[in-house]
């Protein structure tokens, strides 16, 4: 079965805004990435990984420099590919508040794709009293404008919208951020429903771990713009296979207190793009890093668990189980 | 700092409430619907024919039959002054929507089109507004000859640069915005993102800008007309009147002062109102949570 | 212990068209030195407007009721205003969930450390000691971090310049507001990190103001929870996570989708809403959304005290 989303060898760089040179920030760096047909997958990283570029180079708000990007099997390209894109798979934005045209009301805002796409909209006010039914909204807010919603009413607005046109993919960039942990439930509850109910596909954005154990059915974890893990969520968090993925299910807060952790699973920040480091692009933060890791880069191979990681030591450190040390 | 608390929020309904609940957006609001309402009813509110002369009745000091007496010729200061709130508001009036509109459309595009677009029409309002405004306006008269018409002309070029550049500085920053970025995820148009996104949440401090500059097109109308080089003598300008006046300032003090309160009132009022209209409108303000 | 900063009976409310919104009610706590309060809740609970009472910061349109905020006995609130500027930094500092607002974008980081520490002892405004101080937040290279801008730092970096600014100050009291919520796993986790060392090195006390319960049960002694304006439960932070008494504290833990297996399906939530706090009700505040609301949860609720330390607002919590 073809997926969804396929990305093939993906680079994205930023210009940096010369006006002769065409040099850019290398950000995203040979991606591979697919999702399919009502699969759940979660793009996982630090801020500056890349996640957030490989969304909008998904949806045609950035160009991608090498590489393509297949939708439904087919390559997108031009106008028409990208309007056929825009139109079966949807996009919501970290920021739900901000992400709504601030002077039209959430009526017209969550029947606009019919607007935009020529779809035929008989009955709007009907339309928008269905579409934030099913996203748990009662009617009357069609009449109120986006700064007097709150941030659960307005991530919610989000979702009505981007199921509009009822979409084959959603994006998802943080789609918890910024929400009460009760509200939170509600929103995570929601989007599992409406998978369920429209066998909708998610690409889920976040940093947030506790919020991939609920939704994702596979993890792929990018650093520095290049994959670094990927496989079955449930597999990924029980035993990471790159130790980067180790340090982050490490560094989550635990809310319990008789958990608390003793030493910190990773220190450092992110490195610039503009200085990538040689070999294996990690082993500056790396806990095990040995000379190996300083000269060589590795390559994304398959475990003998069948998942793929970025380390030379992967299968190493998963028998040695050296990142369950790093939790304790 | 998210005090996390909804603040009241004031609504599009709530906008002329608040403005109403300033009391210098009130005064400017008051005095500006009084000229429109001078202006609009002039036929049915001037006591006389504004250009009628009387030469026997010339120099009449205010009085019970003149309430703002008479001018050299023996028209009637007060029906001049009516009609030439017509003339004054209409010409500024017709010239700042032109100018407006102008603006609104140049503004959009150069910050939303393409980048070499955008340079052109930076290059066209910055040469446009590095003109000598009084040099250029007398150029302009001098070729196309006095009139209304090069009088609206002269002054939708003057002013249409300045309107054009706040709203392509206002549309560069809003064009990088979330909002924005999800209209074109969703698969929005350019016209689609201009007008219905864009355009209502710039338009605001224009509206704020227009209402600053009629005043000083009112004063231009009023200078250029003083010099001759304006609205035609026997119309009842301002400026004309102010003109006519000044040669007779020793005999007949009166004409200069009555010819120039509306010009101060007219002022202050687009001025307070201006006033009154950004402290409601600017996006910075009214509508927005302060979380 | 002695407390050094104490909030008594405290009500903080904003005016609003038509009455006014009870953000704080009837609020009492107490922090010692050497002791990391937490205040928990969800927005709208009124934490952020306490946080700010506690510095006297109150935006414009906050009144305070009744009540006092005692710092070392003196009640900070009812202060002449050139001794609130004076008390401001040097006795009480604040560390904000957005670090770059609260830098001068145009100035070094040099520069406003200075500055920061010039307002009350210049003594102290020494290359040497700012770097130091930024080495003890775990500034790598501080000498060079001193010489640039805000905006040439990371987030994580920023909030530890943020919080060395705070404590450049020498405070009696660190109060900070969502310090995690604006950054990545791996950053909270170093800053988490450092308010626990500090908590060894520094001898004020730190009042930690989040809804993010992991940040809580990692670094807090005692813990507050806020509902409806009010401090529903308050307890040592073993306690509140592990025999939680108010049926909101209970109903918030279940829900957190860090504790919650994924392999059960769905998360638990809490349903209904805020009650209206421009009429707050007379009863509990969470009886409309609890789950073993009785009749007599509409009558004013009394606070129970089960032990030592411990309070729970609840009239079927000590139960």
């Amino acid at each position: 079965m073809t997926p969804v989303l396929d990305l093939r060898h993906v680079d994205v760089d930023l210009p940096l805004g010369g006006f002769l040179t065409r040099a850019g920030l290398p950000i995203l760096r040979d991606v591979n990435l697919s999702v399919g047909r009502g699969e759940s997958v979660a793009l996982v990283g630090e801020s500056g990984s890349g996640k957030t570029t490989l969304a909008r180079a998904v949806m045609g708000l950035q160009a991608v420099t090498a590489g393509e990007v297949h939708f439904d099997g087919t390559a997108i390209a031009g106008r028409d590919g990208f309007s056929r894109l825009r139109r079966d798979a949807a996009m919501m934005f970290q920021d739900a508040t901000a992400s709504l045209s601030p002077r039209l009301t959430v009526g017209y805002l969550v029947t606009e794709p019919f607007r935009i796409h020529r779809q035929p909209l008989p009955d709007p006010a009907r339309m928008a009293r269905d579409l934030l039914a099913t996203v748990g909204l009662p009617p009357a807010i069609a009449d109120r404008y986006p700064h007097e919603l709150s941030g659960g009413q307005a991530r919610r607005v989000g979702v009505a919208r981007a199921l509009a046109l009822r979409p084959r993919l959603v994006i998802a960039d943080e789609p918890t951020a910024g929400l009460d942990v009760s509200v939170q439930a509600e929103v995570l509850n929601l989007m599992a429903d409406l998978r369920r109910d429209m066998g909708l596909a998610y690409l889920i954005i976040t940093h947030n771990l506790a919020l991939v154990r609920h939704v994702a059915d596979r993890i792929v974890v990018l650093y520095l713009g290049r994959v670094v893990e990927e496989g079955p969520t449930a597999q990924v968090f029980a035993a990471p296979a790159h130790p980067y993925t180790a340090s982050l299910v490490a560094a989550e807060p635990k809310p319990d207190p008789r958990k608390r952790r003793a030493d910190l699973a990773i220190r450092g920040e992110m490195p610039s793009v503009l200085r990538r480091p040689a070999g294996c692009e990690f082993h500056t933060r790396c806990p095990l890093a040995r000379d190996l890791c300083r000269a060589t880069a590795p390559d994304l191979r398959p475990t003998t668990s069948g998942r793929l990681a970025r380390c030379h030591f992967a299968d190493h450190h998963q028998e040695q189980g050296d990142h369950h040390a790093l939790e304790n | 700092m998210s005090f996390a608390l909804d603040p009241p929020s004031r609504g599009r309904r709530g906008m002329g409430r608040a403005l109403l609940g300033d009391p210098m957006g009130l005064a400017g609001l008051v005095i500006v619907a009084a000229f429109v309402a001078m202006a609009l009813l002039a036929p049915c509110i001037a006591p006389y024919d504004p250009v009628a002369l009387d030469v026997k009745a010339k120099f009449v000091a205010p009085s019970a039959a003149h309430w703002a007496g008479t001018d050299h010729l023996g028209r009637d200061l007060l029906s001049r002054i009516i009609w030439g709130a017509r003339l004054a508001l209409g010409i500024a009036i017709t010239s700042v929507g032109i100018a407006g509109a102008i603006g609104l459309v140049l503004g959009l595009v150069a910050g939303y089109g393409p980048r070499w677009l955008d340079s052109l029409l930076v290059l066209v309002f910055d040469s446009l507004s590095s003109l000598p405004m009084i040099f250029f306006a007398l150029a302009v008269i001098t070729v196309l000859g006095p009139g209304t018409a090069t009088l609206i002309l002269v002054i939708v070029l003057v002013s249409f640069p300045a309107y054009a550049r706040l709203i392509r500085t206002q549309t560069l920053t809003l064009a990088g915005a979330d909002f924005i970025l999800a209209e074109r995820a969703m698969g929005a148009g350019a016209g689609r993102i201009i007008f219905r996104h864009l355009l209502p949440n710039v338009v605001g401090p224009l509206v704020i800008l227009i209402c600053m500059d009629i005043p000083v097109i009112i004063m231009l109308e009023a200078g250029l007309s003083y010099l001759n080089l304006g609205v035609k003598p026997p119309s009842p300008s301002w400026g004309n009147i102010l003109a006519e006046g000044y040669t007779s300032l020793r005999q007949a003090p009166h004409v200069v002062i009555v010819a120039g309160i509306p010009l101060v009132l007219a002022t202050l009022g687009f001025t307070f109102l201006g006033e009154g209209l950004r402290d409601v409108l600017d996006p910075r303000g009214a509508g927005r949570r302060w979380t | 212990m002695t407390a050094v900063l104490e909030v008594q009976n405290l009500s903080v409310a904003y005016r609003m068209q038509g009455g006014a919104l009870q953000a704080v009610r009837d609020v009492s706590l107490s922090v010692a030195r050497g002791e990391v309060l937490g205040i928990m809740g969800e927005s709208g609970c009124g934490k952020s407007t306490l946080a700010a009472a506690m510095i006297n910061l109150l935006p414009a349109g906050a009144r305070v009721g009744q009540g006092a905020v005692r710092l070392n006995g003196t009640d900070i609130l009812r202060l002449p205003p050139a001794a609130q500027r004076a008390l401001r930094g040097k006795s009480v500092a604040m560390v904000f969930q957005d670090p770059m607002t609260a830098f001068n974008p145009v100035l070094t980081i040099g520069r406003q450390l200075a500055d920061f520490v010039g307002a009350h002892d210049t003594g102290l405004a020494q290359p040497e000691r700012l770097a130091a101080m930024l080495t003890r937040v775990g500034i790598p290279d501080a000498r060079s971090c001193l010489g640039r801008y805000p905006h040439e730092l990371s987030g994580g970096m920023r909030q530890r310049v943020a919080i060395a600014a705070a404590l450049l100050m020498q405070p009696d009291v660190l109060i900070a507001d969502e310090p995690t919520t604006a950054l990545d796993v791996t950053m909270e986790a170093q800053i988490i990190h450092l308010f626990r060392d500090l908590r060894t090195s520094f001898d004020g006390a730190i009042v930690i103001v989040t809804h993010h319960l992991g940040v809580i049960a990692e670094l807090c002694d005692r813990v507050a929870v806020m509902y409806a304006g009010q401090v529903v439960e308050e307890g040592a932070v073993d306690a509140i996570f592990h025999d939680p008494q108010h049926p909101y504290t209970r109903a918030l833990l279940a829900c957190d989708p860090a504790v919650v297996d994924p392999s059960s399906g769905r998360l638990p939530t809490i349903g209904g809403r805020l009650p209206d706090l421009s009429a707050p009700p007379r009863g509990c505040a969470f009886e409309p959304r609890c789950r073993v609301a009785a009749v007599s949860c509409r009558e004013p609720v009394p606070r129970q005290r089960p032990s030592a330390g411990r309070s729970v607002l609840c009239h079927r919590g000590a139960e």
